[in-house]
């Protein structure tokens, strides 16, 4: 329970199987219900004390909302909210305020997520209006100003408003009010993507002083990968509603198994012109589908190039949306253990991938395919790996696990992340039908 | 026309068949030699009139823009770099005006010419994609009729004439089912798809010269990278001159030959790409490229390199090098003097004092 500081693993915030959708209303006056938005979908994750768990994924993979549902700004449909290992949704009235205050938000939009009309002094204390035992009334002028000291504001400027303040400085107001509850937790959501690049560095060097200083968790909503890199201790990553690959950090990032995370990792810009190297990305095609729509089997399917890599070597056409495995179309994959490896290094987090062929999409390097059996995906267990020739590229992925630090491809030499681009991923057309109908 | 500098100014005659009074319908030959000057800004000043008086946004900015490359404007909020494109173009708000320079399209000084034919005329040669393709979209026409807008307004197209083209333009964008879509609104379009739109309605009049004002900040990385290699296959297919405004070093790193960084309203460095990231010769630069996050620095947790204090607000830059503040190599000169814009190194300028020292010290 709260008071176990020394055991860092346990999870202080816990979502199991949480789901959150939203009615899809058509008709001016007769409002009928036609359908249902899965904005999050079955999500299970735990942040653990005085960790940072990364949350990535595009506009649209439900993380937004499944930060709001964690403060309490929305209601699950579905699934379990626990702080400290309380089920959130089954407590009186009172004792989930007094959870809650543990739990806080930090809004990506300086401009818009603070009151033009309060003074910093008043925006700072207003949570106290909710958790009045907070802070004892008499002390919360010196509260404020050590608020606005610790995020490294001058208290002096207690009187003044938003807008005398550069996006840098109104963050750090909003992180203040955050703490003013002393929460144990902070969602934040986007925090410095609406920064200056030269301040977004102050921002998070914040945010992990104050971890360090009042040994905050973190769940950091991010959708740039370079900064979550920066911050996080343990990576998820979403798609369309679902967490489809997880795993300590160094393991998302250095070995990642489920092909949209290596697409995701290929498409951050590196600033370095000496590495621009035409069409080597993983590009994907389109947008995300809408998630009033989700397509059917795997989510990714439709944007997956590991998919139709694979639709190619069976001899399946391999150029349209719809020529992929059929496993791939038909079964929907879960998040499961990525075999060995896992445990042995002490992973907090299992790594684990969505994906039926997720060592094919850690392996991959760019040449061509070796062959391997269909089915090996992630359930593979570790005693049929040996038989697998080193060659194929495999072992370079499974491997991985074990070395975080293993960028290379042993056999060929060539970064693991940076893939030559296959030329049928980007040079095919989707169906223009399919796309279309994902737009709406 | 406007005050000149000592600059140089080069215009190859061959490339400037239209004059001053060039009728802003008239055909501007399509022609693009690579690396042809197309549009040359010089000394460019704009100012704000506020209640403290008039702010300097934009002082002094220079740059050449050629045919088949890609020039970067680099900065961050309240640099200018927005502002001086928008003085190019002639959309500048009432607030705002031009105190000094030119702008020379092909030879032409738009910034002489009359408003309405300043924008005549660089609407037709030099097109402009704006960060917010949804707010710079109309939501009650459809995209086909936007798309065309100018096209019927300049060239009297016939309506059967102008969905056509409308058509053809969002095939050129790589939007899938041009045919069916020309006619939905723009609300129907996701965000990577609402930037194609812009792009085509950029493109709509063959411009020489196309300015993107952050066109990939509001997407998502995935749907970045498709945009930002279809404004690149575009721009080489038609020798466009392109610039790209952005504060992503990344973004600039994958797509410009050429960067100008500015601050507070002036260039601090011009350099090609490769020179610039491989040594900086200004502080400025130096910091940005350090506080840029990377995925490849194996940062497991490092502390970001951060640069103290915070870009100046316009009206209140500091006296000297406007960048002192921050700056980790600052000394007296730098907080009296303002460093003027001189040649660093071959094919590269930086408004340091110790630009030199900068770059011996990064060959060192």
């Amino acid at each position: 329970m709260p008071e176990n500081p020394a055991t860092s693993d346990d999870a202080v915030l816990e979502v199991r199987d949480l789901a959150k959708s939203y009615p899809v209303r058509q008709g001016l006056v007769l409002k009928r219900t036609t359908g249902h938005v899965q904005a999050v979908d079955g999500v299970s994750l735990a942040l653990r004390r005085g960790r940072t768990l990364g949350l990535v994924g595009e506009s649209g993979s439900g993380k937004s909302t499944l930060a709001r549902v964690l403060v309490g700004i929305e209601k699950p449909t579905r699934g379990q909210v626990l702080v400290d290992g309380e089920d959130v949704s089954t407590m009186s009235r009172g004792a989930r305020r007094e959870l809650r205050r543990n739990v806080q938000m930090v809004f990506q939009d300086p401009y818009t997520s603070l009151n033009p009309r309060m003074s910093v002094g008043e925006i700072v204390a207003e949570p106290y209006r909710i958790h009045p035992d907070a802070v004892p009334r008499t002390g919360r002028r010196k509260a404020v100003a050590e608020l606005l000291a610790l995020v490294g504001l001058d208290p002096d400027h207690v009187h003044r408003y938003p807008h005398q303040f550069s996006g840098g400085q109104r963050q750090r107001i909003g992180i203040a009010r955050a703490l003013a509850v002393k929460p144990r937790v902070l969602v934040c959501d986007e925090p410095v993507s609406a920064l200056d690049v030269s301040v977004q560095g102050q921002v998070i060097n914040l945010l992990e002083d104050l971890q360090d200083e009042l040994g905050l968790s973190y769940l950091f909503i991010a959708h740039d990968l370079a900064v979550v890199q920066h911050i996080a201790d343990e990576v998820a990553v979403m798609y369309l509603g679902r967490v489809v690959e997880e795993g300590d950090r160094p393991a998302v990032y250095k070995c990642a198994h489920h092909p949209y995370t290596r697409a995701l990792l290929s498409a951050v810009p590196v600033p370095d012109p000496a590495a621009r190297s035409a069409g080597t990305e993983l590009l994907l095609e389109g947008d995300p589908p809408s998630p009033a729509d989700p397509p059917s089997g795997c989510r990714f399917h439709t944007r997956c190039w590991l998919a139709r890599r694979l639709a190619a070597e069976q001899g399946l056409a391999g150029d349209g949306p719809d020529d992929v495995p059929e496993r791939c179309r038909t079964e929907d994959p879960v998040l499961v253990p990525l075999g060995r490896g896992d445990g042995a290094r002490g992973a907090a987090v299992p790594h684990a991938a969505a994906c039926h062929f997720a060592h094919r999409a850690a392996a991959f390097d760019g040449r061509p395919a070796a062959v391997v059996p269909e089915d090996a995906g992630p359930d593979v267990g570790p005693d049929i790996e040996p038989d697998i020739e080193p060659d194929a590229g495999l072992d370079a992925g499974l491997d991985a696990d074990f070395d975080p630090e293993a960028t290379l491809d042993p056999a060929t030499g060539r970064a693991v992340l940076r893939p030559t681009r296959p030329d049928h991923v980007t040079e095919t057309v989707p169906d223009p039908a399919v796309l279309e109908s994902r737009e709406r | 026309m406007r005050g000149m500098t000592g600059m140089e100014i080069d215009i190859s005659g061959a490339f400037d068949p239209a004059g001053p009074d060039d009728d802003a319908q008239g055909q501007v030959p399509t022609e693009r030699t690579a690396g042809a000057t197309l549009l040359e800004v010089d000394d460019l000043a704009v100012e704000f009139r506020s209640d403290d008086g008039a702010v300097r946004a934009v002082d002094g900015l220079s740059y050449r823009v050629e045919a088949g490359r890609t020039l970067a404007l680099v900065g961050e909020s309240g640099c200018g770099k927005s502002v001086s494109s928008l003085a190019v173009m002639g959309l500048l708000p009432p607030t705002a005006r031009v105190v000094r320079g030119s702008a020379r399209y092909r030879g032409t000084d738009l910034l002489a010419l009359s408003p309405a034919k300043h924008r005549a005329h660089a609407g037709t040669h030099v097109a402009m994609v704006f960060q917010d393709a949804l707010a710079a979209l109309n939501p009650v026409h459809t995209v086909g009729y936007q798309l065309t807008e100018a096209l019927r307004a300049r060239s009297g197209l016939s309506r059967r004439e102008a969905r056509r083209r409308a058509i053809e333009l969002l095939d050129l964008v790589k939007v899938p089912n041009a045919a069916g879509r020309v006619d939905e609104y723009p609300h129907q379009f996701s965000g990577g798809m609402r930037q194609r739109v812009m792009i085509a309605s950029a493109l709509a009049l063959d411009p020489d010269v196309l300015i993107a004002d952050e066109p990939t900040t509001a997407l998502d990385v995935t749907v970045q990278a498709q945009v930002l290699r279809l404004l690149a296959e575009i721009q080489a297919e038609r020798q466009m001159g392109l610039v790209l405004i952005t504060h992503d070093l990344g973004v600039v790193a994958g797509v410009a030959d050429d960067v100008t960084v500015m601050y507070a309203g002036r260039a601090v460095e011009h350099a090609p790409v490769r020179d610039l990231y491989a040594a900086p010769a200004h502080p400025y630069t130096r910091a940005l490229l350090r506080s840029v996050p990377r995925l490849d620095a194996g940062a497991d947790g490092d502390r970001l390199p951060v640069v103290p204090g915070r870009p100046p607000v316009p009206g209140r830059v500091p006296s000297g090098c406007p960048f002192h503040p921050r700056c980790d190599m600052a000394r007296d000169v730098c907080r009296t003097d303002v460093p003027p814009l001189a040649d660093a190194a071959p094919e590269r300028s930086s408004a340091c004092f110790f630009a030199a020292e900068l770059l011996g010290g990064a060959r060192a």
